[in-house]
């Protein structure tokens, strides 16, 4: 009886692994034709210098090859050397600090005033997640009609404090990024304000009622029970928003392409010029790279974040049945 | 004066009213600003003071954008004929490409999701570890590859084809679609499944006709959750294509760029034919959005 059982298993054995390798092939297919051949050009073109025009009218694939020319790390050693670069990543930072933070306090904030039920729950919801439902560049140009010079944010402004405002919001270097940030605040605070409303809405009851009973204050409870139970959830919408954010270019690009000046020049914009506009392949595969390095390091450590917060969510509802 | 009880929570509900309903008009507001502008006629789209409801409403702006435009735009005022770079401008062209990629890229991407989703769920064919590695596709950012998949593209013959955009969005939204829909099969009961074994199924059999049809409403949201993100999609869309295909977003951005100036009615009008079926879309998935990006953080 055993050795048969053995073999059974041995062939069921066979089957997942068929079943996990035949659902995996397109994906690993799709990695290996496509990712992969990508980040290997990439790194070719980031030691031999390359520039669409060096091409001239032959367009060919191998004609890139033909017109790039070795020059090691020199291209390396510009990016890190390269003034704008630098300013791209601290704005990029600042954008998306500013971003993740004004997301999270709109949406949690929203969450917390309707995570009980009330008289218009569901009216409120509705309205409240539907700039989530508006493609990002549609925003960008709804945006500038609204903050234009004659538009009727001024209007508004003007009717509030009753003198004509005429601010300029977009085409001036101090508050372009600002503003950019704004319109992508508005853009996805919907997300913050789920998440944060799933969240509050699955906390279990007792630790609340428990801490009722013993007369802590709604504050106390809020900060020492609540809270820390929300922990995950917080970081999770933290997180997704700080990367999202990090690599926001519809607005940006779409509006203002860098300028004025260079004020809205992020990450993506740069590396975009660099591509699109002045066509040095060369040194945005460079960018890219140390981009992408820099990006790895911080989705590692997200990812290292998550998943901690997964194991010990996992581990409280795994025991939680047998306390109950 | 000290507040009693009831006075306080009625005067909790008056602030909660207040504060929820500023933000219902910030909310509100750009998307009343669209769709009003979208009607308004030429002379209004730059007016002092703004003209917030139009009393001439017109339908130009529609006719304009996604009918023939030499019929219908001549200025009523001037007698001029407006031609915004009409040779760029394919909205139906637009539509219909931005429909098919993002609708083949969106099945694409839950079917092969959900049924990796179930190898994960009952046979762990992928570790955790690896599944939050799957992340990586979605959160490293497109613009530090795209230079090279170009390049890489333009040698294979999927530049400015259907095909390569589908290949990418795919790529792009798959740690999404694994994800949510293993939210939806890690609460089937396995019993189902173990009966349809005994029975003789095979395993995918077991998978078609008897998983994949239980969480089929959750299938339905994945696949309208994705729907919206490849719809809006802009970056990938904007230089990965060229002359054959053209995009919703990318089509937008035409009238940005055109020399003529800004068209503000014409653009309000395109933007409303793209927002509209999203909108559709998010209100018949709402009570599922959380789940599109949980990633397993909230439980029920």
């Amino acid at each position: 009886m055993a050795p048969q059982l053995n073999s059974r298993a041995a062939t069921r054995a066979q089957g997942v692994r068929r079943f996990k390798w035949t659902v995996l092939s397109p994906l690993i297919a799709l990695m290996v034709f496509i990712l992969l051949p990508a980040f290997v050009l990439q790194g070719y073109f980031s030691f031999f210098s390359f520039s669409i025009f060096d091409a001239g009218d032959d367009t060919s694939f191998l004609s890139y090859f033909r017109a790039s020319e070795w020059v090691g790390l020199d291209l390396w050693k510009d990016a890190l050397t390269d003034d704008k670069f630098g300013f791209a990543i601290i704005r990029s930072l600042l954008f998306a600090v500013g971003v993740t933070v004004g997301c999270f306090v709109i949406g949690f904030a929203l969450a917390l005033l309707m995570y009980r039920p009330f008289r218009g729950q569901g009216f409120y919801y509705i309205f409240f997640i539907l700039p989530m439902l508006t493609v990002p560049i549609v925003i960008a140009y709804t945006g500038e009609m609204i903050l234009y010079q004659n538009g009727p944010l001024n209007d508004i402004i003007g009717m509030v404090t009753g003198t004509r405002s005429d601010a300029q919001f977009l085409y001036k270097q101090e508050v372009a990024l600002t503003t950019i940030a704004a319109m992508e605040i508005w853009n996805w605070t919907p997300f913050s304000f789920i998440i944060m409303m799933a969240g509050l809405a699955s906390l279990p009851k007792e630790p609340q009622e428990a801490a009722q009973i013993l007369g802590a204050s709604k504050w106390r409870i809020f900060w020492e029970v609540q809270l820390p139970l929300l922990r995950p959830v917080i970081l999770l919408a933290l997180i997704l928003r700080f990367l999202e954010s990090m690599a926001e270019f519809p607005k940006t690009w779409g509006l203002l392409q860098g300028g004025p000046g260079s004020a809205t020049e992020t990450i993506p914009v740069y590396i975009f010029i660099t591509a699109w506009q002045f066509f040095d392949i060369s040194y945005g595969a460079v960018l890219s790279y140390l981009v992408l390095f820099m990006m790895m390091a911080i989705v590692m450590s997200a990812i290292w974040l998550l998943r901690r917060e997964k194991k010990s969510l996992d581990a409280m509802y795994e025991t939680k049945p047998q306390e109950g | 004066m000290a507040m009693t009880k009831s006075q306080r929570r009625i005067s909790y509900a008056a602030f909660r009213y207040l504060v929820l309903t500023f933000w219902l008009l910030v909310v509100a507001f750009p998307i009343f600003w669209m769709v009003s502008t979208s009607f308004k006629p030429d002379r209004e789209w730059f007016a002092w003071p703004p003209v917030y409801i139009s009393e001439n409403a017109t339908l130009q702006n529609y006719l304009a954008v996604w009918g023939d435009v030499t019929t219908h735009s001549v200025d009523e005022q001037t007698g001029e004929i407006k031609t915004y770079a009409q040779s760029l401008q394919r909205p139906w062209q637009a539509l219909g490409n931005s429909a098919l990629i993002s609708v083949i890229a969106t099945t694409l991407s839950v079917l092969f999701g959900s049924v990796l989703a179930y190898g994960v769920s009952r046979y762990q064919i992928l570790s955790e570890g690896r599944m939050f590695q799957l992340l990586m596709l979605r959160m490293v950012p497109p613009i530090v590859l795209v230079a090279p998949i170009s390049i890489w593209y333009s040698a294979l013959g999927l530049l400015d084809t259907i095909l390569g955009l589908v290949m990418l969005y795919f790529l792009t939204t798959l740690p999404y679609a694994v994800w949510m829909s293993k939210s939806f099969i890690d609460e089937v009961p396995r019993e189902m499944e173990q009966a349809a074994e005994i029975l003789g199924a095979s395993r995918w059999r077991t998978i078609w006709e008897v998983v994949l049809p239980l969480v089929r409403s959750g299938l339905v949201a994945t696949f309208l959750f994705i729907l919206i993100l490849t719809w809006s999609e802009y970056l990938l869309a904007l230089l990965l294509s060229k002359a054959q295909i053209v995009t919703l977003p990318v089509e937008l951005s035409k009238y940005q760029g055109s020399t003529e100036g800004r068209v503000y009615g014409r653009q309000a009008a395109l933007s409303v034919g793209i927002t509209l079926p999203l909108i559709v879309v998010g209100m018949i998935i709402r009570k599922h959005l959380a789940r599109g990006f949980s990633f397993g953080m909230v439980r029920r």
